[in-house]
Protein backbone atom coordinates (compact mmCIF):
# COMPACT_ATOMS: atom_id res chain seq x y z
CA UNK A 1 0.00 0.00 0.00
CA UNK A 2 2.71 2.52 1.06
CA UNK A 3 2.23 6.20 0.33
CA UNK A 4 -0.60 5.28 -2.02
CA UNK A 5 -2.86 4.90 1.06
CA UNK A 6 -2.19 8.46 2.12
CA UNK A 7 -2.71 9.68 -1.41
CA UNK A 8 -6.09 7.93 -1.43
CA UNK A 9 -6.96 9.80 1.77
CA UNK A 10 -6.22 13.19 0.27
CA UNK A 11 -9.91 14.13 0.39
CA UNK A 12 -9.92 13.73 4.16
CA UNK A 13 -6.65 15.62 4.45
CA UNK A 14 -8.07 18.42 2.35
CA UNK A 15 -11.09 18.71 4.64
CA UNK A 16 -8.70 18.94 7.59
CA UNK A 17 -6.66 21.57 5.78
CA UNK A 18 -9.75 23.66 5.05
CA UNK A 19 -10.98 23.35 8.65
CA UNK A 20 -7.60 24.32 10.07
CA UNK A 21 -7.46 27.28 7.71
CA UNK A 22 -11.02 28.37 8.54
CA UNK A 23 -10.37 28.22 12.29
CA UNK A 24 -7.04 30.05 11.85
CA UNK A 25 -8.45 32.88 9.74
CA UNK A 26 -11.50 33.34 11.97
CA UNK A 27 -9.22 33.48 15.02
CA UNK A 28 -6.86 35.95 13.34
CA UNK A 29 -9.76 38.29 12.55
CA UNK A 30 -11.48 38.08 15.95
CA UNK A 31 -8.31 37.79 18.02
CA UNK A 32 -6.79 40.84 16.33
CA UNK A 33 -9.97 42.87 16.84
CA UNK A 34 -10.09 41.87 20.52
CA UNK A 35 -6.36 42.46 20.97
CA UNK A 36 -6.60 45.88 19.34
CA UNK A 37 -9.43 47.01 21.62
CA UNK A 38 -7.87 45.61 24.80
CA UNK A 39 -4.38 46.84 23.93
CA UNK A 40 -5.61 50.35 23.10
CA UNK A 41 -7.67 50.60 26.28
CA UNK A 42 -4.78 49.34 28.39
CA UNK A 43 -2.38 51.81 26.79
CA UNK A 44 -4.90 54.61 27.38
CA UNK A 45 -4.96 53.66 31.11
CA UNK A 46 -8.68 54.11 31.53
CA UNK A 47 -8.94 53.88 35.34
CA UNK A 48 -12.23 51.97 35.51
CA UNK A 49 -11.00 49.33 33.03
CA UNK A 50 -7.54 48.88 34.43
CA UNK A 51 -8.25 46.00 36.82
CA UNK A 52 -10.69 44.00 34.64
CA UNK A 53 -8.42 44.14 31.58
CA UNK A 54 -5.42 43.15 33.65
CA UNK A 55 -7.31 40.19 35.08
CA UNK A 56 -8.42 39.12 31.60
CA UNK A 57 -4.85 39.35 30.31
CA UNK A 58 -3.24 37.47 33.16
CA UNK A 59 -5.87 34.70 33.29
CA UNK A 60 -5.76 33.91 29.60
CA UNK A 61 -2.03 34.44 29.16
CA UNK A 62 -1.27 32.52 32.33
CA UNK A 63 -3.14 29.27 31.73
CA UNK A 64 -2.80 26.62 28.99
CA UNK A 65 -4.88 27.11 25.88
CA UNK A 66 -5.82 23.42 26.01
CA UNK A 67 -7.32 23.85 29.47
CA UNK A 68 -9.25 26.95 28.32
CA UNK A 69 -10.60 25.10 25.33
CA UNK A 70 -11.74 22.11 27.35
CA UNK A 71 -13.21 24.43 29.97
CA UNK A 72 -15.23 26.38 27.42
CA UNK A 73 -16.39 23.29 25.55
CA UNK A 74 -17.46 21.30 28.59
CA UNK A 75 -18.50 24.42 30.48
CA UNK A 76 -20.96 25.27 27.74
CA UNK A 77 -22.38 21.77 27.89
CA UNK A 78 -22.60 21.96 31.69
CA UNK A 79 -24.52 25.24 31.47
CA UNK A 80 -26.85 23.56 28.99
CA UNK A 81 -25.91 25.95 26.19
CA UNK A 82 -27.08 24.04 23.19
CA UNK A 83 -25.52 24.46 19.81
CA UNK A 84 -22.05 25.26 21.10
CA UNK A 85 -20.36 22.98 18.65
CA UNK A 86 -16.69 22.18 18.58
CA UNK A 87 -15.90 24.93 16.08
CA UNK A 88 -17.50 27.64 18.19
CA UNK A 89 -15.86 26.43 21.39
CA UNK A 90 -12.46 26.24 19.70
CA UNK A 91 -12.92 29.69 18.15
CA UNK A 92 -13.98 31.31 21.42
CA UNK A 93 -11.06 29.79 23.33
CA UNK A 94 -8.52 30.65 20.65
CA UNK A 95 -9.86 34.21 20.31
CA UNK A 96 -9.66 34.87 24.06
CA UNK A 97 -6.19 33.36 24.34
CA UNK A 98 -4.63 34.88 21.22
CA UNK A 99 -6.47 38.16 21.87
CA UNK A 100 -4.67 38.43 25.22
CA UNK A 101 -1.26 37.88 23.62
CA UNK A 102 -2.05 40.21 20.69
CA UNK A 103 -3.26 42.95 23.06
CA UNK A 104 0.24 43.09 24.55
CA UNK A 105 1.73 43.52 21.08
CA UNK A 106 -0.59 46.48 20.42
CA UNK A 107 -0.05 47.98 23.86
CA UNK A 108 3.73 47.89 23.45
CA UNK A 109 3.41 49.33 19.93
CA UNK A 110 1.19 52.18 21.09
CA UNK A 111 3.49 53.00 23.99
CA UNK A 112 6.45 53.11 21.59
CA UNK A 113 4.94 56.22 19.94
CA UNK A 114 6.57 59.29 21.57
CA UNK A 115 4.46 61.18 24.13
CA UNK A 116 4.86 64.41 22.17
CA UNK A 117 2.66 63.00 19.40
CA UNK A 118 -0.29 62.82 21.79
CA UNK A 119 0.39 66.30 23.13
CA UNK A 120 0.57 67.82 19.65
CA UNK A 121 -2.66 66.05 18.71
CA UNK A 122 -4.40 67.33 21.85
CA UNK A 123 -3.15 70.84 21.15
CA UNK A 124 -4.89 70.94 17.78
CA UNK A 125 -8.12 69.85 19.43
CA UNK A 126 -8.46 66.19 18.46
CA UNK A 127 -10.65 64.10 20.76
CA UNK A 128 -9.29 61.09 22.63
CA UNK A 129 -10.69 58.71 20.05
CA UNK A 130 -9.45 60.82 17.11
CA UNK A 131 -5.95 60.91 18.60
CA UNK A 132 -5.81 57.12 18.66
CA UNK A 133 -7.46 56.72 15.29
CA UNK A 134 -5.59 59.31 13.21
CA UNK A 135 -2.30 59.84 15.03
CA UNK A 136 -1.28 56.89 17.19
CA UNK A 137 -2.58 53.77 15.43
CA UNK A 138 -1.18 54.59 11.96
CA UNK A 139 2.25 54.94 13.56
CA UNK A 140 1.71 51.77 15.54
CA UNK A 141 1.09 49.64 12.44
CA UNK A 142 4.70 49.54 11.22
CA UNK A 143 5.87 48.77 14.75
CA UNK A 144 3.41 45.96 15.47
CA UNK A 145 3.19 44.24 12.09
CA UNK A 146 6.30 42.02 12.37
CA UNK A 147 5.52 40.65 15.87
CA UNK A 148 1.86 40.38 14.90
CA UNK A 149 2.58 38.11 11.93
CA UNK A 150 4.89 36.11 14.19
CA UNK A 151 1.99 35.67 16.60
CA UNK A 152 -0.24 34.51 13.72
CA UNK A 153 2.24 31.73 12.90
CA UNK A 154 2.00 30.47 16.46
CA UNK A 155 -1.77 30.83 16.27
CA UNK A 156 -2.06 28.53 13.23
CA UNK A 157 -0.20 25.82 15.13
CA UNK A 158 -2.28 26.43 18.26
CA UNK A 159 -5.41 25.44 16.32
CA UNK A 160 -4.10 21.85 16.47
CA UNK A 161 -5.27 21.76 20.10
CA UNK A 162 -8.87 21.87 18.88
CA UNK A 163 -8.39 18.19 18.09
CA UNK A 164 -8.83 17.57 21.83
CA UNK A 165 -12.47 18.64 21.76
CA UNK A 166 -13.13 16.77 18.52
CA UNK A 167 -12.92 19.50 15.90
CA UNK A 168 -11.96 17.94 12.59
CA UNK A 169 -8.88 19.96 11.78
CA UNK A 170 -5.68 18.54 10.28
CA UNK A 171 -4.42 16.54 13.26
CA UNK A 172 -7.81 14.97 13.92
CA UNK A 173 -8.23 14.01 10.28
CA UNK A 174 -4.72 12.56 10.33
CA UNK A 175 -5.72 10.42 13.31
CA UNK A 176 -8.74 9.24 11.34
CA UNK A 177 -6.50 8.17 8.47
CA UNK A 178 -4.11 6.39 10.84
CA UNK A 179 -7.05 4.55 12.41
CA UNK A 180 -7.92 3.25 8.96
CA UNK A 181 -4.59 2.52 7.29
CA UNK A 182 -1.93 2.81 10.00
CA UNK A 183 1.35 4.37 8.90
CA UNK A 184 1.46 7.06 11.64
CA UNK A 185 4.98 8.20 10.71
CA UNK A 186 4.11 8.93 7.11
CA UNK A 187 0.80 10.54 7.97
CA UNK A 188 2.33 12.88 10.53
CA UNK A 189 5.10 13.82 8.09
CA UNK A 190 2.43 14.88 5.61
CA UNK A 191 0.46 16.75 8.31
CA UNK A 192 3.61 18.53 9.46
CA UNK A 193 4.40 19.45 5.86
CA UNK A 194 0.95 20.98 5.40
CA UNK A 195 1.40 23.17 8.51
CA UNK A 196 4.77 24.19 7.13
CA UNK A 197 3.23 25.16 3.80
CA UNK A 198 0.81 27.45 5.66
CA UNK A 199 3.34 28.92 8.07
CA UNK A 200 6.49 29.35 5.99
CA UNK A 201 5.07 32.06 3.67
CA UNK A 202 3.91 33.94 6.78
CA UNK A 203 7.41 33.65 8.16
CA UNK A 204 8.79 35.16 4.94
CA UNK A 205 6.29 38.02 5.19
CA UNK A 206 7.27 38.66 8.82
CA UNK A 207 10.95 38.83 7.90
CA UNK A 208 10.24 41.25 5.08
CA UNK A 209 8.15 43.53 7.30
CA UNK A 210 10.90 43.48 9.89
CA UNK A 211 13.46 44.66 7.35
CA UNK A 212 11.12 47.38 6.17
CA UNK A 213 10.44 48.52 9.73
CA UNK A 214 14.19 48.79 10.34
CA UNK A 215 14.61 51.04 7.31
CA UNK A 216 11.63 53.22 8.13
CA UNK B 1 -8.56 92.83 26.67
CA UNK B 2 -7.11 90.10 28.87
CA UNK B 3 -6.21 86.96 26.96
CA UNK B 4 -4.55 84.84 29.63
CA UNK B 5 -4.72 85.08 33.39
CA UNK B 6 -2.95 82.86 35.91
CA UNK B 7 -3.94 83.27 39.55
CA UNK B 8 -1.74 81.74 42.24
CA UNK B 9 -1.07 78.61 40.17
CA UNK B 10 0.48 75.64 41.95
CA UNK B 11 1.71 72.61 40.08
CA UNK B 12 3.51 69.56 41.47
CA UNK B 13 4.91 66.39 40.01
CA UNK B 14 4.47 63.97 42.91
CA UNK B 15 6.45 65.58 45.75
CA UNK B 16 8.23 68.13 43.58
CA UNK B 17 6.51 71.50 43.42
CA UNK B 18 7.36 73.09 40.07
CA UNK B 19 5.07 76.14 40.11
CA UNK B 20 4.78 77.82 43.50
CA UNK B 21 2.04 80.36 43.14
CA UNK B 22 2.39 81.98 39.72
CA UNK B 23 0.38 85.10 38.80
CA UNK B 24 0.47 86.36 35.24
CA UNK B 25 -1.74 88.47 33.00
CA UNK B 26 -1.26 88.61 29.24
CA UNK B 27 -3.17 91.15 27.19
CA UNK B 28 -4.32 90.64 23.60
CA UNK B 29 -1.54 91.30 21.11
CA UNK B 30 1.22 91.15 23.72
CA UNK B 31 4.43 89.22 23.11
CA UNK B 32 5.65 87.89 26.43
CA UNK B 33 9.07 86.27 26.62
CA UNK B 34 9.67 83.79 29.41
CA UNK B 35 13.21 83.16 30.53
CA UNK B 36 14.74 81.18 33.35
CA UNK B 37 17.12 78.33 34.10
CA UNK B 38 16.22 74.79 33.08
CA UNK B 39 13.91 73.27 35.66
CA UNK B 40 12.65 76.67 36.75
CA UNK B 41 9.10 75.84 35.62
CA UNK B 42 8.85 77.97 32.47
CA UNK B 43 7.86 75.12 30.14
CA UNK B 44 5.47 73.77 32.74
CA UNK B 45 3.74 77.15 32.82
CA UNK B 46 3.06 76.99 29.08
CA UNK B 47 1.88 73.39 29.36
CA UNK B 48 -0.50 74.37 32.15
CA UNK B 49 -1.98 77.13 30.00
CA UNK B 50 -2.47 74.63 27.18
CA UNK B 51 -4.18 72.03 29.37
CA UNK B 52 -1.35 69.51 29.04
CA UNK B 53 -0.78 69.39 32.80
CA UNK B 54 -3.41 69.45 35.54
CA UNK B 55 -2.76 71.94 38.35
CA UNK B 56 -3.10 71.42 42.09
CA UNK B 57 -4.12 74.92 43.02
CA UNK B 58 -5.08 78.31 41.63
CA UNK B 59 -6.85 79.32 38.45
CA UNK B 60 -5.97 79.47 34.77
CA UNK B 61 -8.17 81.52 32.45
CA UNK B 62 -7.75 81.70 28.68
CA UNK B 63 -10.22 83.91 26.80
CA UNK B 64 -12.73 83.42 29.59
CA UNK B 65 -12.36 79.63 29.69
CA UNK B 66 -11.51 78.12 33.08
CA UNK B 67 -8.68 75.74 32.13
CA UNK B 68 -8.47 74.64 35.78
CA UNK B 69 -11.95 73.15 35.40
CA UNK B 70 -11.50 69.65 33.88
CA UNK B 71 -15.01 69.78 32.44
CA UNK B 72 -14.23 72.81 30.29
CA UNK B 73 -10.46 72.62 29.90
CA UNK B 74 -10.56 71.07 26.42
CA UNK B 75 -12.23 74.19 25.02
CA UNK B 76 -8.87 75.95 25.32
CA UNK B 77 -7.56 74.10 22.26
CA UNK B 78 -9.90 76.12 20.04
CA UNK B 79 -8.05 79.30 20.93
CA UNK B 80 -4.48 78.28 21.70
CA UNK B 81 -1.83 76.97 19.32
CA UNK B 82 1.37 75.42 20.64
CA UNK B 83 4.77 74.81 19.11
CA UNK B 84 7.08 72.28 20.76
CA UNK B 85 10.83 71.93 21.07
CA UNK B 86 10.75 68.58 19.26
CA UNK B 87 8.33 69.78 16.53
CA UNK B 88 6.06 66.75 17.09
CA UNK B 89 4.91 66.61 13.50
CA UNK B 90 2.97 63.46 12.63
CA UNK B 91 5.58 61.43 10.73
CA UNK B 92 3.07 59.32 8.77
CA UNK B 93 1.40 62.40 7.24
CA UNK B 94 2.66 64.88 4.63
CA UNK B 95 3.26 68.51 5.60
CA UNK B 96 -0.12 69.47 4.16
CA UNK B 97 -1.91 66.57 5.86
CA UNK B 98 -0.35 67.59 9.19
CA UNK B 99 -1.81 71.06 8.71
CA UNK B 100 -5.26 69.95 7.51
CA UNK B 101 -5.90 67.07 9.95
CA UNK B 102 -7.62 69.18 12.60
CA UNK B 103 -9.36 71.35 9.98
CA UNK B 104 -11.06 68.24 8.67
CA UNK B 105 -11.59 66.25 11.86
CA UNK B 106 -12.17 68.95 14.47
CA UNK B 107 -13.59 71.85 12.47
CA UNK B 108 -15.33 69.50 10.00
CA UNK B 109 -14.25 71.57 7.00
CA UNK B 110 -14.60 69.74 3.68
CA UNK B 111 -11.47 68.38 2.02
CA UNK B 112 -11.22 70.97 -0.75
CA UNK B 113 -11.59 73.98 1.52
CA UNK B 114 -9.27 72.41 4.12
CA UNK B 115 -6.66 71.95 1.40
CA UNK B 116 -6.96 75.60 0.39
CA UNK B 117 -6.59 76.73 4.01
CA UNK B 118 -3.71 74.32 4.55
CA UNK B 119 -1.79 75.66 1.53
CA UNK B 120 -2.46 79.22 2.74
CA UNK B 121 -1.03 78.33 6.17
CA UNK B 122 2.05 76.78 4.56
CA UNK B 123 2.47 79.95 2.48
CA UNK B 124 2.60 81.99 5.67
CA UNK B 125 5.68 80.05 6.73
CA UNK B 126 7.09 79.96 3.18
CA UNK B 127 6.73 76.22 2.65
CA UNK B 128 3.88 75.82 0.16
CA UNK B 129 6.24 73.97 -2.22
CA UNK B 130 6.84 71.33 0.49
CA UNK B 131 3.15 70.50 0.89
CA UNK B 132 3.57 66.90 -0.22
CA UNK B 133 6.83 66.19 1.62
CA UNK B 134 6.89 63.97 4.68
CA UNK B 135 8.49 65.32 7.89
CA UNK B 136 11.50 63.01 7.50
CA UNK B 137 12.25 64.70 4.16
CA UNK B 138 12.38 68.17 5.74
CA UNK B 139 15.14 69.93 7.67
CA UNK B 140 14.58 70.71 11.35
CA UNK B 141 13.82 74.35 10.55
CA UNK B 142 11.31 73.37 7.89
CA UNK B 143 9.66 70.87 10.22
CA UNK B 144 9.27 73.52 12.88
CA UNK B 145 7.77 75.94 10.35
CA UNK B 146 5.26 73.26 9.31
CA UNK B 147 4.45 72.80 13.00
CA UNK B 148 3.80 76.54 13.24
CA UNK B 149 1.59 76.36 10.13
CA UNK B 150 -0.32 73.44 11.67
CA UNK B 151 -1.17 75.63 14.66
CA UNK B 152 -1.87 78.77 12.60
CA UNK B 153 -4.28 76.99 10.26
CA UNK B 154 -6.74 76.77 13.17
CA UNK B 155 -6.65 80.56 13.54
CA UNK B 156 -5.69 80.63 17.22
CA UNK B 157 -5.89 83.77 19.37
CA UNK B 158 -2.75 82.82 21.29
CA UNK B 159 0.43 81.05 20.24
CA UNK B 160 2.68 79.30 22.77
CA UNK B 161 6.29 78.57 21.81
CA UNK B 162 8.08 76.08 24.06
CA UNK B 163 11.78 76.43 23.22
CA UNK B 164 10.86 76.26 19.56
CA UNK B 165 14.44 76.74 18.36
CA UNK B 166 16.37 74.79 21.01
CA UNK B 167 16.55 71.56 19.00
CA UNK B 168 17.71 73.28 15.81
CA UNK B 169 21.17 73.57 14.34
CA UNK B 170 22.33 77.19 14.81
CA UNK B 171 22.10 78.03 11.10
CA UNK B 172 18.42 76.99 11.06
CA UNK B 173 17.32 79.11 14.02
CA UNK B 174 16.87 82.26 11.93
CA UNK B 175 14.22 80.87 9.60
CA UNK B 176 12.03 79.93 12.59
CA UNK B 177 12.54 83.14 14.57
CA UNK B 178 11.83 84.97 11.28
CA UNK B 179 8.38 83.43 11.13
CA UNK B 180 7.84 84.24 14.81
CA UNK B 181 8.83 87.88 14.27
CA UNK B 182 6.38 88.15 11.41
CA UNK B 183 3.62 86.70 13.61
CA UNK B 184 4.41 89.22 16.34
CA UNK B 185 4.22 92.07 13.84
CA UNK B 186 0.80 90.84 12.72
CA UNK B 187 -0.39 91.31 16.28
CA UNK B 188 -0.53 87.71 17.48
CA UNK B 189 -0.64 87.22 21.23
CA UNK B 190 2.44 85.15 22.00
CA UNK B 191 4.06 83.46 24.98
CA UNK B 192 7.59 82.47 24.09
CA UNK B 193 9.91 80.35 26.21
CA UNK B 194 13.33 80.86 24.66
CA UNK B 195 17.06 81.10 25.17
CA UNK B 196 17.44 83.39 22.13
CA UNK B 197 18.14 86.62 23.99
CA UNK B 198 18.51 88.67 20.80
CA UNK B 199 15.04 87.64 19.70
CA UNK B 200 13.67 88.29 23.19
CA UNK B 201 15.05 91.81 23.20
CA UNK B 202 13.84 92.69 19.69
CA UNK B 203 10.40 91.13 19.68
CA UNK B 204 9.28 90.93 23.29
CA UNK B 205 6.90 93.53 24.75
CA UNK B 206 7.61 92.14 28.18
CA UNK B 207 10.11 89.71 29.65
CA UNK B 208 9.22 87.45 32.56
CA UNK B 209 12.01 85.82 34.56
CA UNK B 210 11.00 82.64 36.36
CA UNK B 211 13.10 81.31 39.17
CA UNK B 212 12.34 78.18 41.19
CA UNK B 213 8.69 78.10 40.25
CA UNK B 214 7.94 81.76 40.84
CA UNK B 215 8.02 84.91 38.78
CA UNK B 216 11.04 86.67 40.18
CA UNK B 217 10.98 89.74 37.96
CA UNK B 218 9.20 91.10 34.92
CA UNK B 219 9.42 94.20 32.79
CA UNK B 220 10.10 95.64 29.35
CA UNK B 221 13.09 93.96 27.67
CA UNK B 222 15.34 97.03 27.52
CA UNK B 223 15.01 97.52 31.27
CA UNK B 224 15.10 93.89 32.34
CA UNK B 225 18.09 93.03 30.17
CA UNK B 226 20.15 96.12 30.97
CA UNK B 227 19.18 96.94 34.53
CA UNK B 228 17.59 93.96 36.28
CA UNK B 229 16.77 94.67 39.90
CA UNK B 230 16.60 91.12 41.25
CA UNK B 231 20.04 89.60 41.99
CA UNK B 232 18.82 86.20 40.70
CA UNK B 233 17.95 87.80 37.37
CA UNK B 234 21.34 89.49 37.26
CA UNK B 235 23.06 86.15 37.89
CA UNK B 236 21.01 84.34 35.27
CA UNK B 237 21.53 86.98 32.60
CA UNK B 238 25.23 87.16 33.34
CA UNK B 239 25.50 83.42 32.81
CA UNK B 240 23.55 83.28 29.52
CA UNK B 241 24.98 86.45 28.00
CA UNK B 242 28.61 85.65 28.81
CA UNK B 243 28.73 82.03 27.74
Amino acid sequence: MGWQGIFDSSGILFTGFVNTLTLSIATIVLGTALGLVVGTLRAARVPALRAPLRIYLEVFRGSPLLVQMLFIYFGAAYLGLRGVETFIAALVALTLYEGALISEIFRAGIEAVPRGQREAARSIGLSRFQIERYVILPQTVTIVLPPLVGQYIGLVKDTALATAIGYFELVREGQAIIDRIGMPIEVFIVIGAIYFVICYPMSLVARRLEKRALHA
Amino acid sequence: MTMIELKNVHKSFDDLEVLKGVDLVVEKGEVVIIIGASGSGKSTMLRVINNLEPIQGGEVWVKGIPVHDPKRADEVHQYVGMVFQQFNLFPHLTALANVTLALKKVKKIDAQEARRMGIAALERVGLEEKADAYPAELSGGQQQRVAIARALALEPDVMLFDEATSALDPELVGEVTGVMRQLAEEGMTMLVVTHEMGFARDVGDRVVFIDEGQIAEEGPPDILFTAPSNPRTQQFLYRVLHR
